[in-house]
């Protein structure tokens, strides 16, 4: 790893420790051996409050890259979010998470996840990433918003 | 415990400095924020509890998170691998329903 890239994310680690954005969460994972692998990151996004996604915790792999913060990093639900900005694999379709659109070495973790939060209540459907929750979203709004509920409750908060 | 904390080069946002016994922690319900100075050792029971207490709260109706996982009340700071600052989370008990 870069030396850049590591003081970076150390860095954030230990801004995140001291302080973050209620109810969510990031650290990094630990490999099979017990060891940290600061450039690989698991993350909690909760619902915003008053939307149809209050009261859900979805999971997220943060994956940094070696030229971080140079490149973004990828943010992958697990499992898969029925979203319309999500890929069927979970790579979340977003701007600031772009290179060749709106990321900048600048953005921190803090604010890369309260950006996914807005993204679960404001999807774009001028790109949409995945069919299933497109369609749903375009077609059937009703049935869109019954999906969602019910993904909220099988992804409680803990 | 592991020594991967102690990893030369580690990942110093996560090294736990074995320096002191007390750590002060920030329990907040997003709302209200009370430090606490507590013992490596001391099960976070007691810490809880005194939130509860001092808030006026049931501890029943409320739970602690730490790391986006629910505290436990025999986890102790050392069990939970915290560090000075760090931030336990209290958020209202809830049972998910619907019409379906």
């Amino acid at each position: 790893m870069s030396m850049l890239c590591q003081a970076r994310l150390q860095e954030e680690r230990k801004q995140w420790r001291k302080d973050h954005p209620f109810g969510f969460f990031a650290k990094p994972v630990r490999n099979s051996q017990g060891v940290l692998d600061l450039k690989k990151w698991e993350c909690g996004v909760p619902g915003k409050d008053k939307t149809l996604w209050e009261g859900g915790l979805f999971k997220l792999e943060v994956t940094f890259p070696d030229e971080y913060p140079t490149k973004p990093p990828k943010c992958k639900f697990v499992p898969p979010l029925f979203h319309p900005n999500v890929y069927p694999s979970g790579t979340v379709c977003l701007s600031i998470l772009n290179e060749e659109e709106g990321w900048k070495p600048a953005i921190t973790i803090k604010e890369i996840l309260i950006g996914i939060q807005s993204l679960l209540n404001e999807p774009n459907p001028e790109s949409p990433a995945q069919a299933e929750a497109y369609n749903l979203f375009k077609k059937d709004r009703s049935a869109y918003e019954r999906k969602v509920k019910h993904i909220v409750r099988e992804n409680p908060a803990p | 415990m592991s020594d991967a904390d102690h990893t030369p080069g580690g990942p110093a946002g996560d090294v736990t400095p074995q320096a002191s016994e007390h750590l002060n922690i920030k329990v907040t319900d997003n709302n209200n924020e009370v430090f606490f100075k507590i013992k490596r050792s001391t099960a976070l029971k007691k810490l809880m509890d005194a939130f509860c207490e001092r808030q006026g709260k049931s501890p029943t109706a409320v739970r602690f998170l730490f790391d986006g996982q629910r505290v436990q009340p025999n986890d102790t700071p050392d069990t939970l691998e915290m560090t000075d600052g760090d931030t336990l989370e209290v958020h209202q008990e809830q049972v998910g329903g619907g019409p379906y």
